[in-house]
């Protein structure tokens, strides 16, 4: 009993405490493979499932000093969630087609309007969304919880979006910096404010020059291609495509690169109060685990090919039964077995990019990171309520994912 | 017994405090003072890490939580705290299950017997002015798949304007149509809502005489008459909407395009196709030419068609219909519909001179 009286006058945490990820890769992967499975027998409405048990499991394995994190939504909310998105775009969608029709001037798959309506709600629902997952998470029995509008943060995303297409991307250290600190401004941990307090001009010294190798290779592939046709090359029509698309791998290369540089100045800007956050996050830190995404990927689909192969020699009779268009049972059998193939294709490359862009860089992150002067939430008093699922909802319905 | 962790829900203090385990509760004290006692029969277990055994009360404060990291208290815990378990609502997977098959077997029904009902009543209900509209945007579809390559050899224009201006003067579509022929190798002729029809080049080059065509022409001024593309579209645009939102594609922006493929790939109903006959054998009769000739192409193409596959070919001719178009000849023989001079140009007018 003296004991826990000493430690109550001590404080109890460190001023420093480093953040740490405790969750094992094969618990995460049984999770993904099982609810992956799960999804085939129910149409994929097991993701609403699976998702939150992948949730569930980042944020309680998800540490600060020895204290985790808690994710308390639900399953059922998701499912809400979507439904409301379907009660929300179902009445645009038909709108919209019925609009065409009067119009008139309906050109062949031509829906420009509907994609910027559709921008527009995937900035709204970036914003709820991530008020959902705040407002879900709860460390040391005290909820976060936002304020702010999803539209006001819409309408900035959207103004800062033309100003970085309008600097061929120059601008969006300080458009991240603003939409950042909305966001953060906007969050608080029970009582406690939160605030972000990097700056754009910081992003921009610290990436400047992958910018500079990203825009140079773009020029650089242009300029030859100039020359070449002010040369009057042969085959120039062959080489101009592929000159064309040199860039591509360059700038793929240099994507971990940004990354690993945004999240580290993003991570490093975060308060909440007087809690900061620092992180130690190295520039190809990131790199690794791609390079495991893309073997991984590679391996999947070269052992997926060799079975597919071997499944189409075994039925080769079958198969050609089918284009005879024979309807049987053992025709019938084989479509059934081709879409398991294709669900399998599908629900295998999902697996693995969830295991790596959701756990593994979660995780990288998560351990590069050290709170300190974390005895200040201690003043926290809970506040803020669990918010709508709408976000979620309409996220999903989009098909656009914002990390797990 | 060793320290746990508490935190009250109110505040994010974090306070370390002695657990007193007994068979009817969970005793918390802070140092010499009572914090709470937690019934062992309302204690709830939440998702931790590996190695905390995190809990929580039934029924007391949402937030507040007991982390319990000592392997002999969580041992007694577990021992002592029967419904620890009963937390979060139990995922029943086999509901989860039952449900989602529910809804695919509820939206399966409506495709099969509600929609056709729901197309049958629709249909007279939408103006042919909406119709109109309908069709042009089924038609940029349409010529979106062909490559938009509409034939117009000037002569074989003039030929396919005066061939289907007879048809036009002995029957009665309801509607302006207009027909051209579409640059295409597959043996096929459609009829889009709105009045618009084509003839593909492939069925004009396996005709052997002007009533062949004639027929078929007057078969799709039939389903124009009988809107029958109408009804399709609605159909077809309907189910694969309805099928759409079981997969989570809520822009149904598949639907226009899968609808289309169906009103160009698959047939009518067998009674659309049969009144579309009576139409076309009515409209042949009045002119005094044999409508039997429209059968005999279709017999032709199938025969010829022969390596596609049955669920492509799209009029599947039945021996039955040709023998009914046969029992119809007409009483007295009218005058030849185009000359032998039209009939080559009308075959080539996908020939550009």
């Amino acid at each position: 009993m003296t004991a826990s009286y000493v430690s109550n006058l001590t404080p109890a945490a460190p001023h420093e405490a480093r953040m740490s990820f405790s969750g094992r890769g094969r618990e995460f992967l049984r999770l993904l493979v099982t609810g992956s499975l799960f999804q085939i027998p129910t149409f994929g409405f097991y993701r609403f499932w699976l998702i939150t048990k992948l949730r569930r499991h980042l944020w309680a394995n998800t540490q600060v000093g020895g204290e985790a994190f808690e994710y308390t939504g639900t399953a059922k909310e998701l499912l809400i969630g979507f439904l409301i998105a379907l009660a929300v775009l179902t009445p645009i969608y038909l709108g919209y087609f019925i609009l065409g029709i009067i119009a008139e001037e309906q050109k062949a798959l031509a829906s420009i309007p509907l994609v910027l309506i559709m921008y527009v709600l995937m900035h709204f629902a970036s914003y709820r969304v991530r008020r959902c997952r705040a407002t879900r998470t709860v460390f040391r029995g005290v909820r976060f919880w936002m304020k702010g509008s999803g539209w006001a943060y819409a309408m900035r995303a959207i103004l800062w979006d033309i100003a970085t297409m309008l600097t061929l991307g120059l601008a969006l250290p300080w458009a991240t910096a603003s939409l950042e600190r909305y966001r953060m401004r906007h969050t608080y941990f029970g009582s406690i404010q939160g605030s972000f307090t990097r700056s754009g001009w910081g992003l921009f010294k610290r990436g400047w020059w992958v910018w500079g190798l990203g825009m140079a290779s773009i020029l650089g592939a242009l300029a030859l291609l100039t020359y070449l046709d002010a040369i009057k090359a042969k085959n120039i029509n062959i080489f101009g495509g592929v000159i064309l698309l040199l860039p591509i791998p360059v700038v793929l290369a240099l994507l971990p690169l940004v990354m690993a540089i945004f999240t580290r100045w993003q991570m490093e800007g975060l308060r909440v109060g007087e809690v900061a956050v620092s992180s130690n996050l190295a520039k190809g830190a990131f790199y690794g685990t791609f390079l495991k995404l893309i073997f991984s990927s590679i391996g999947f689909l070269l052992v997926f090919g060799v079975l597919f192969s071997l499944g189409g020699y075994l039925f080769v009779e079958k198969l050609q039964a089918l284009q005879l268009g024979e309807i049987s049972w053992e025709t019938g059998s084989v479509i059934v077995l081709g879409a398991l193939a294709y669900l399998a294709l599908l629900l295998g490359m999902g697996i693995i990019q969830r295991y790596f862009m959701g756990r593994g860089l979660w995780a990288v992150v998560v351990n590069s990171i050290t709170v300190s002067n974390l005895q200040a939430v201690n003043a926290a008093v809970a506040a803020g309520q669990p918010s709508g699922v709408l976000g979620e909802g309409l996220a999903d319905a989009l098909d656009f994912e914002i990390g797990i | 017994m060793a320290d746990a962790v508490f935190y009250d829900g109110e505040t994010a203090r974090r306070r370390t405090v002695s657990l007193k385990i007994g068979a009817s509760s969970l005793d918390l004290h802070e140092g010499d003072d009572w914090i709470a006692s937690w019934p062992t029969g309302a204690v709830r277990r939440r998702e931790a890490a590996s190695g905390v055994l995190r809990l929580m009360l039934e029924g007391g404060p949402a937030l507040a939580r007991l982390d319990v990291t000592d392997p002999g208290d969580q041992a007694s815990i577990r021992a002592h705290c029967a419904r620890l378990e009963l937390g979060e609502p139990k995922e029943r997977t086999g509901r989860i299950i039952f449900w989602s098959a529910l809804a695919a077997v509820s939206l399966t029904l409506c495709v099969v017997f509600l929609l056709p009902i729901v197309a049958e009543r629709l249909t007279p209900l939408i103006p042919l002015s909406v119709e109109r509209r309908l069709g042009t945007a089924v038609d940029n579809q349409v010529k979106f798949i062909f490559g938009g390559k509409v034939c117009d050899g000037t002569r074989g224009l003039a030929a396919l304007e005066t061939l289907s201006a007879r048809l036009r003067a002995s029957t009665d579509v309801g509607m302006e149509t207009h027909i051209a022929v579409l640059e295409s190798k597959i043996p096929n002729a459609i009829a889009l809502p709105g009045g618009r029809i084509y003839l593909f080049k492939g069925l004009l080059d396996q005709a052997e005489s002007a009533d062949e065509v004639a027929g078929v022409l007057a078969h799709e001024m039939g389903h124009a008459a009988h809107r029958d593309s109408l009804r399709s579209l609605i159909q077809s645009g309907g189910a694969s909407y309805l099928l759409g939102l079981l997969f989570g594609d809520v822009s149904g922006g598949g639907a226009v395009v899968i609808a289309t493929q169906l009103l160009i790939d698959s047939a009518h109903s067998r009674e659309a196709e049969t009144a579309a006959d009576a139409f076309a054998a009515q409209a042949m009769l009045a002119l005094g030419r044999p409508p039997k000739a429209m059968g005999l192409l279709l017999k032709r193409i199938e025969g010829n068609e022969k390596k596609l596959p049955a669920f492509l070919s799209t009029h599947p001719v039945t021996d039955q219909r040709l023998k009914s178009l046969e029992q119809q000849a007409p009483a007295h023989t009218g005058e030849p519909l185009l000359s032998e001079e039209e009939w080559r140009a009308l075959k080539e007018i996908c020939k550009t001179s």
